[in-house]
């Protein structure tokens, strides 16, 4: 597959010197989900709004759908789907007249939009509500409309800019399964950023982490994971055999996908690759001495120890600038009734 | 084209927000009717100075009134856009294919036509006060043309400041600032030949005044050509000047 975007030290400094995005290179292949998984203010947003051409780089190339973003921005504006974090729907108008707006922003001729509205709608499940304020809508009825504007003209490649931020985990999931879905059936590239490592995992086929506006690794996420090391098993023997143990671990330690072993108080943390089919090895070893397992336990390592890997610090939320907490409670507001 | 019909979707969305809005529709016809009620008899005895044009005061300051409508609802105009940057709407706009200048001039001229709507209802109540238009329905039609002229002229002020100013509440106080001076430095509620030489001096080059002398003059005098036509072309000039600077500012502003 060839790339669909393409940047080559993408670099954004605002005026205040801050360098929000910092000399940022990497491609991304047609068809993929693609995520940029970082914490708030990593450059995540302001790298977005450069590939949609909202905001010019300070230095560095890219280019969109094959469209360079500087000398062909609205070539590669009719090409993409854009999705922000605000849920920009207008409230005062129905789910329908939101999505007839975005389809004549997008110049779609009036058979075709009326179509496509009903096809949208019914990916995103509002056709009921379609001619509804979208003021009587929950926070996961906008987004999903959101999402749905963003389909409207079929882009090449959708943007998604945090896709379920301040929604709760139901809608969150029910989020999840609209974008997977698009993939399949839309056959859409999705460039997406997230500060949540669960949806960059259940989501992304490969994502970049971001840190300080540059890019620390990219890779699939159980790619990552697996780099980081193997599986952790916490394995755990029987007070009356406790002696016989250590033969069993001196035998563990002596097999070929176990990285290392730890001992704590009363347990071993034994680091494999291959958890699984290392476990009945394990059991092997420790009846072939006579000592008997009380419990047995395997863990992936997940994103968040592959975050704190390469950028030193665990990824939490971050309290946000003045500017993002009114944005949020101006959006609260708008939701509840 | 591409540009137009951006402009009128943008339109679009506008006055659809604005029908919703019952209370707003409403209450900017009730507010300039009270006006007209309230100050129309409250000065009535201005009408028997020797030399004050109309007989009535209700007869002069209805056009005024209809005037002030368009102002208050120009005035507004950069209101919107303040809004739609804060709550994404204008990033998911500039994010498709339009026209960047359709943005503005949707606006605008949403602004101007609800502005527009008002003031033929409110010029239609004065009518049914018994003010009389001596030029009938087609002077009627050209002076809610000519008093939305002046409307696009203040929503060309009000978008070139929503484009700067980030914040809705500084901007509501500058066009706050800015309405009633407009408003009293003009030939609205009094005669320039009645005010003090300064004040009058001021008043001739207030929009408002040169929207005026074509209004009251169709209304009073009749089809006046050698009176209205320099002044319509005037506020006409003016109002383009002012949609082009706020075009250009607004889209210096979103680069």
């Amino acid at each position: 597959m060839p790339s669909i975007i393409t940047t080559e030290g993408l670099t954004k400094i605002y005026p205040r010197g801050i360098k929000a995005v910092d000399n940022v290179s990497f491609e991304v292949e047609g068809g993929e989900i693609y995520g940029f998984l970082g914490p708030n203010g990593a450059g995540k947003t302001t790298t977005i709004l450069m590939l949609i051409t909202l905001l010019k780089p300070t230095n560095g190339k890219a280019t969109v759908c094959g469209f360079d973003i500087l000398k062909e921005p609205s070539k590669v504006r009719e090409s993409i789907g854009y999705v922000s974090q605000d849920i920009a729907v207008d409230e005062n108008l129905t789910g329908k007249e939101n999505l007839l707006l975005q389809g004549r922003f997008y110049h779609l001729p009036r058979n075709v939009l009326e179509k496509r509205i009903e096809e949208v709608l019914q990916m995103v499940d509002l056709t009921d509500r379609a001619d509804h304020l979208v003021a009587t809508y929950s926070g996961g009825m906008r987004k999903r409309l959101d999402i749905a504007e963003g389909l409207i003209h079929r882009p090449k490649i959708l943007f998604v800019d945090e896709p379920t931020l301040g929604l709760d985990i139901q809608t969150r999931h029910k989020i999840w399964e609209y974008i997977q879905r698009l993939r399949k059936e839309a056959t859409m590239t999705i460039f997406l950023t997230t500060h949540y490592m669960d949806e960059a995992d259940a989501l992304c086929d490969r994502i970049s982490i971001i840190d300080y506006g540059q890019i620390k690794v990219v890779g699939k996420p159980n790619d990552l994971k697996s780099q980081i090391g193997g599986d952790v098993i916490t394995l755990k023997f029987t007070k009356t055999t406790i002696i016989l143990a250590e033969k069993a671990i001196e035998s563990i330690r002596k097999m070929t996908f176990v990285e290392n072993i730890i001992s704590t108080k009363d347990s071993y943390n034994i680091i494999a690759r291959n958890g699984e089919t290392t476990i009945p090895k394990i059991f092997e070893a420790a009846s072939r001495v006579g000592a008997a397992i009380e419990s047995i336990s395997m863990k992936r390592p997940t994103l968040d120890e592959v975050f704190l890997a390469y950028t030193g610090r665990a990824l939490r939320e971050e309290e946000g600038s003045r500017e993002e907490l009114m944005s949020e409670r101006i959006k609260l507001r708008r939701i509840r009734p | 084209m591409s540009m137009a019909f951006d402009t009128l979707n943008v339109c679009w969305r506008e006055l659809k927000r604005f029908i919703r809005e019952p209370a707003r529709v409403i209450m900017s016809v009730v507010q300039p009717i009270i006006w007209l009620s309230l100050m129309g008899n409250m000065f009535q005895m201005i009408g028997k100075l020797p030399g004050f044009p109309t007989s009535r005061y209700l007869d002069y300051m209805a056009p005024g009134i209809v005037v002030m409508t368009t102002l208050f609802g120009g005035v507004f105009g950069g209101l919107s856009i303040v809004w739609d940057r804060r709550l994404g709407f204008l990033n998911k706009m500039l994010a498709a294919p339009i026209s960047r200048s359709s943005i503005p001039v949707g606006k605008m001229l949403a602004s101007t036509v609800q502005s527009g709507l008002q003031a033929s209802i409110i010029l239609s109540v004065a009518l049914l006060m018994g003010v009389q238009c001596t030029t009938g329905i087609l002077g009627v039609i050209v002076i809610i043309l000519v008093a939305m002229i002046l409307c696009l002229t203040l929503s060309g002020i009000s978008l070139a400041l929503g484009a700067m100013i980030k914040t809705h509440e500084t901007l509501m106080v500058i066009m706050n600032f800015l309405t009633m001076p407009l408003m009293f430095t003009s030939s609205a509620l009094f005669p320039l030949e009645f005010m003090p030489s300064w004040l009058a001096a001021i008043a001739k080059w207030n929009p408002l005044t040169h929207t005026l002398n074509p209004i009251r003059t169709l209304m009073t005098k009749g089809w006046d050509w050698a009176i209205i036509l320099p002044d319509v072309g005037a506020v006409a000039v003016f109002a383009l000047v002012v949609i082009s600077v706020a075009t250009l500012l607004f889209r210096r502003s979103i680069t």
